[in-house]
C-alpha cells in the first residue's frame, strides 16, 4: 500500500483531476445544446404545421387519394391533366392579374404616404381615414362592395345612372368582363391602408438632412425623390411588394363571399379553385397538385421581388 | 442511516402516488370503456337545439350506457368538416347530408349500407314514401332514412300577374317564357330560379331533354331540342323576363328579390317559402300562387340520415335512427321547422294540423308529396359534383352571354364526357 500518504480521499494518480479553467470545446458544446433546447419547441411546432404538412402535400398530389379507402401511386397523372384543366388557367391568370394589382396599389398608396407625410392640416385623420378600411373583416367588405355593384339597388349603378355615364344598370358581378375588375377593386379598397401604414413608416425613416443635404445642392423634389426617397424606401416597397403577393394568394373569403369565383369562374383564383377541389369536389389530390403550383409559384414571385429590389428583403445595394 | 430512511420514505411515496395514478387511469378508461359514444352531425339546422336535446334524452332512456353527441355544420363547411374527420378517423357515426352529396360518399364506400338493417326491420321501411326512401339508393343499395324533404316548385306573385293580364299558373315551358317575359318592365323581372344541386333543371326536363343516356355513361343533353331551350333561356335572360340572380345567386340573393316583390315568378323548393316570406310583408293566399312546375317535374334536395362507415357503434347508430325517424319525433321535427319527412302518417298528421293552422303553408308543403314520380336532376353518380362543375358553367357562359347555346352545350358536352370517362 505505497503512495498513499495523504489526508483525503484515496485518489490513483491516474484518475486525479488535473486542475484547469474549463476547456472552450466543452463549453461552447454546452451553450449549443440550451440554444437547441430552447429552439426545439418553436422548431418542433415549425415542423409538425409547416414542413410536415409540405411534404405530405406534396405525397398527395402524386396519388389517387381516397378518404375512404386505399391510395395508389400514380405519378405525376395529376400534373399532366392540369395542362388540360381550363379552370386551372383561367385561376392562374386571374391571380396573377390580382398580383399585378398589387404594384398599382403601392402606388396609389405610396401618393397617399407622401402627402399625409407633409405638414398639412387633419393629417392624422387623413391617416385614419384611409387606414380604416384594413381592420376589417374581409367577409364584412365583401358583403358591403356585393351590395354596392348590385344592379337593381346598388351604389355604383345609381351614381352612374344619376350623372349620366349609363343608361341601363351594370351587372357588375353577374358580367365576365367586369366581376374580376369589380372584385380587385374591393380588395385594393382594404388593403390601401396597411400599404400606406407600412410606407409611411419607411418615409419617416428617411433621414431629413438628405433632404436638406440635396436642396443646398440645387436638387429639385422631382430629383430628390427619385434619388432619395425611392431608393430608401425599397424594403418598404419590398414588404409591401410580398404582402400584396401574400394577398393575392390568400384573398379566397373576398372572392367567396362576392362571387363564388363565378361567374364561370370568371373571378377563380388558384386559392377558391383549391377549396372547390378539395371540398366541392372531393378531389383533395388534384388539389394538392394545385397547391404545390401555387407554392412555386409563390417562392418565385418573391425571390424575383427580391432581387428586383436589390437582394436582401430590399436593403441590398443601400 | 438517516439518509437511508429518508430515501426510503421518498421511494414509498413515489410508489404510493404511482399506484394511485395507474388505478384512476385503469377506473377511468373501465368507465369509458362500458361508456359508449355515438356523434351525429347536421346540415345546417342548429334552430333544432332543443329538439336535438330531446332526442338525446329519449334515446339516454332507451340506451343509458350510450352517451349522444350532437354536432351541427352550415353548408359549405360540412364537406370540409366532415372529410377531414374521416381522414382523422373519428368520422361522427351519422351524418344528416343535403342533396346528392352523399352520392360520392357511398360509391367511395363511406356510407354502412342500411338495405340490411331495413330488411331486418320492415316497418321502418313501410313508415316512409317510397319514392322519396327511394332518393338514397345507389347500386340497389339504400344509403340513407329521410330526414326532412323538399323538391322544387313554382311561386307566383299574382298582383304582378294580375298587372301582367295573366292568370293562372304556366302550364308549359313556352308559357313560362312568354309570361316572363310579360312581366318584365323597368325594376320587375318575370322570373328567378334556384340553381345550386341541379334545382333548375326541371326547365330542361319539361321539354324532354335528358342529361346522360340510360347507362349513365354519356351525355345526352346536346340536341337541338336542348339548344332551343337554351336560347329560350338566353334570350328572356336579355330582356329581363329571367333575373340575372337566377344564374349567379344561390339562396339569400334570388329569394330575397322574390321577396322584394319584384320577381313574378320563383322555382324554388319548398323551405325557400318561409325565408320569402319571413322577408316579405306583402305575402298572403291573395298575393301569393302555389303550383307544380309545366309537366310536374321537380328537382328533390332532400335531406337525408345515414350511417358512417368508420362508425364504432353501426347497431347503435340504427337504433337512434329507427327513433328519431319515428312518427313521434318527425312529427315534432315537422311541427316545429315547418317541413314534411317522408314518414307518410307523421306527414299526414302536420298536413291536417297545418291546413287549419296556416292554410298557406300547407298548400306549398302538400305539393311536396303530389307527383314524386316525376322528380329529375337527382342521377345516381358517384362523381355528381363534378359533372354538375363540368356542365353548369357553361349554362352561365350561354345565359350570361359569353358564348351561344350550341357552343355551350357543345363545350358542355365535352366536359361532361371527360368526366364519365368517355
Amino acid at each position: 500500500m505505497s503512495g498513499l500518504t495523504s489526508i483525503g480521499p484515496n485518489i490513483s494518480p491516474s484518475t486525479r483531476r488535473k486542475p484547469s479553467a474549463a476547456s472552450p470545446g466543452s463549453k461552447a458544446r454546452r451553450e449549443l445544446i440550451l440554444v437547441w433546447c430552447f429552439l426545439f419547441p418553436s422548431l418542433a411546432v415549425f415542423f409538425l404545421y409547416r414542413i410536415l404538412p409540405l411534404i405530405w402535400n406534396l405525397v398527395l398530389s402524386v396519388q389517387k387519394f381516397s378518404i375512404f379507402g386505399q391510395s395508389e401511386w400514380i405519378g405525376f397523372a395529376h400534373y399532366w391533366a392540369l395542362l388540360d384543366d381550363e379552370v386551372f388557367w383561367m385561376a392562374l391568370k386571374n391571380t396573377l392579374l390580382f398580383i399585378a394589382s398589387a404594384p398599382c396599389g403601392i402606388v396609389i398608396a405610396l401618393m397617399i404616404s407622401l402627402m399625409v407625410n407633409t405638414e398639412i392640416r387633419g393629417r392624422n385623420i387623413y391617416r385614419t381615414i384611409v387606414f380604416l378600411s384594413y381592420p376589417l373583416m374581409t367577409v364584412a367588405v365583401g358583403i358591403i362592395w356585393r351590395w354596392m355593384y348590385d344592379e337593381k339597388v346598388g351604389l355604383f349603378n345609381f351614381i352612374l345612372r344619376t350623372i349620366g355615364l349609363i343608361d341601363t344598370p351594370l351587372a357588375f358581378l353577374q358580367s365576365f368582363e367586369l366581376a374580376l375588375p369589380a372584385v380587385l377593386l374591393a380588395n385594393l379598397w382594404q388593403i390601401l391602408g396597411f400599404y400606406m401604414i407600412i410606407l409611411l413608416a419607411g418615409l419617416q425613416n428617411i433621414p431629413q438632412n438628405l433632404y436638406e443635404a440635396s436642396a443646398i445642392d440645387g436638387a429639385s423634389r422631382t430629383v430628390q425623390f427619385f434619388r432619395i426617397t425611392l431608393p430608401l424606401l425599397r424594403p418598404s416597397l419590398f414588404l409591401a411588394f410580398v404582402v400584396g403577393i401574400m394577398t393575392s394568394f390568400t384573398s379566397f373569403d373576398l372572392v367567396y363571399v362576392m362571387t363564388q369565383g363565378g361567374p364561370s369562374h370568371s373571378t377563380e383564383l388558384l386559392v377558391t379553385y383549391i377549396y372547390k377541389a378539395a371540398f366541392e369536389l372531393s378531389r383533395i389530390d388534384y388539389a394538392a397538385t394545385l397547391t404545390v403550383v401555387q407554392f412555386v409559384l409563390l417562392v418565385t414571385l418573391t425571390w424575383l421581388g427580391n432581387r428586383l429590389s436589390g437582394g436582401e428583403a430590399g436593403a441590398g445595394r443601400n | 442511516m438517516q439518509r437511508f430512511f429518508i430515501r426510503f420514505r421518498e421511494l414509498v411515496s413515489c410508489l404510493t402516488i404511482t399506484i394511485a395514478a395507474c388505478s384512476a387511469l385503469l377506473w377511468s378508461t373501465s368507465a369509458v370503456a362500458q361508456q359508449k359514444k355515438i356523434s351525429f352531425l347536421t346540415w345546417n339546422i342548429s334552430d333544432q337545439e332543443e329538439l336535438f336535446k330531446e332526442w338525446i334524452a329519449e334515446f339516454k332512456k332507451i340506451r343509458p350506457d350510450v352517451d349522444v353527441e350532437w354536432l351541427d355544420k352550415k353548408g359549405p363547411e360540412f364537406p370540409a368538416y366532415y372529410q377531414t374527420q374521416v381522414i382523422a378517423g373519428t368520422p361522427p357515426d351519422i351524418i344528416n347530408t343535403q342533396g346528392g352529396l352523399w352520392l360520392e360518399y357511398a360509391a367511395a364506400g363511406g356510407l354502412v349500407d342500411l338495405t340490411p338493417y331495413l330488411t331486418k326491420d320492415a316497418e321502418v321501411r313501410k313508415r316512409f314514401n317510397s319514392d322519396y326512401l327511394g332518393s338514397w339508393v345507389y347500386e340497389s343499395k339504400n344509403y340513407m332514412l329521410p330526414f326532412y324533404i323538399s323538391k322544387t316548385l313554382m311561386f307566383y306573385n299574382k298582383t304582378m300577374f294580375k298587372e301582367a293580364g295573366l292568370s293562372g299558373s304556366p302550364q308549359n315551358f313556352e308559357q313560362l317564357m312568354d309570361f316572363s317575359t310579360k312581366m318584365a318592365k323597368g325594376e320587375k323581372t318575370g322570373m328567378l330560379t334556384l340553381n345550386f344541386d341541379w334545382l333548375y333543371w326541371s326547365l330542361f326536363k319539361m321539354n324532354g331533354v335528358e342529361l346522360l343516356t340510360a347507362d349513365n355513361k354519356k351525355a345526352a343533353f346536346n340536341t337541338p331540342k336542348a339548344v332551343q331551350v337554351l336560347d329560350a333561356l338566353i334570350k328572356a335572360t336579355n330582356n329581363g323576363g329571367i333575373n340575372k340572380v337566377s344564374w349567379t345567386g344561390r339562396w339569400v340573393e334570388p329569394n330575397g328579390a322574390f321577396a322584394a316583390g319584384n320577381v313574378g315568378m320563383l322555382q324554388a323548393h319548398s323551405p325557400a317559402f318561409f325565408f320569402i316570406r319571413g322577408q316579405a310583408p306583402w305575402i298572403n293566399s291573395n298575393t301569393l300562387g302555389v303550383a307544380q312546375a309545366p309537366g310536374g317535374w321537380a328537382t328533390p334536395n332532400s335531406h337525408g340520415l345515414g350511417i358512417s362507415k368508420g362508425s364504432k357503434n353501426p347497431d347503435i347508430a340504427w337504433e337512434f335512427l329507427k327513433m328519431v325517424t319515428s312518427q313521434k319525433w318527425t312529427e315534432r321535427l315537422s311541427e316545429r321547422r315547418k317541413v314534411l319527412t317522408a314518414n307518410i302518417a307523421s306527414d299526414k298528421t302536420t298536413l291536417d294540423k297545418m291546413h287549419k293552422q296556416d292554410p298557406l303553408a300547407a298548400t306549398v308543403l302538400q305539393t311536396q308529396l303530389e307527383q314524386t314520380d316525376k322528380l329529375t336532376g337527382n342521377w345516381p353518380l358517384a362523381n355528381d359534383s363534378r359533372i354538375k362543375e363540368a356542365f353548369y358553367p357553361e349554362i352561365q357562359n350561354a345565359v350570361l352571354g359569353r358564348k351561344t347555346a350550341a357552343e355551350a352545350l357543345k363545350d358542355a358536352e365535352t366536359k361532361v364526357n371527360r368526366v364519365l370517362g368517355f
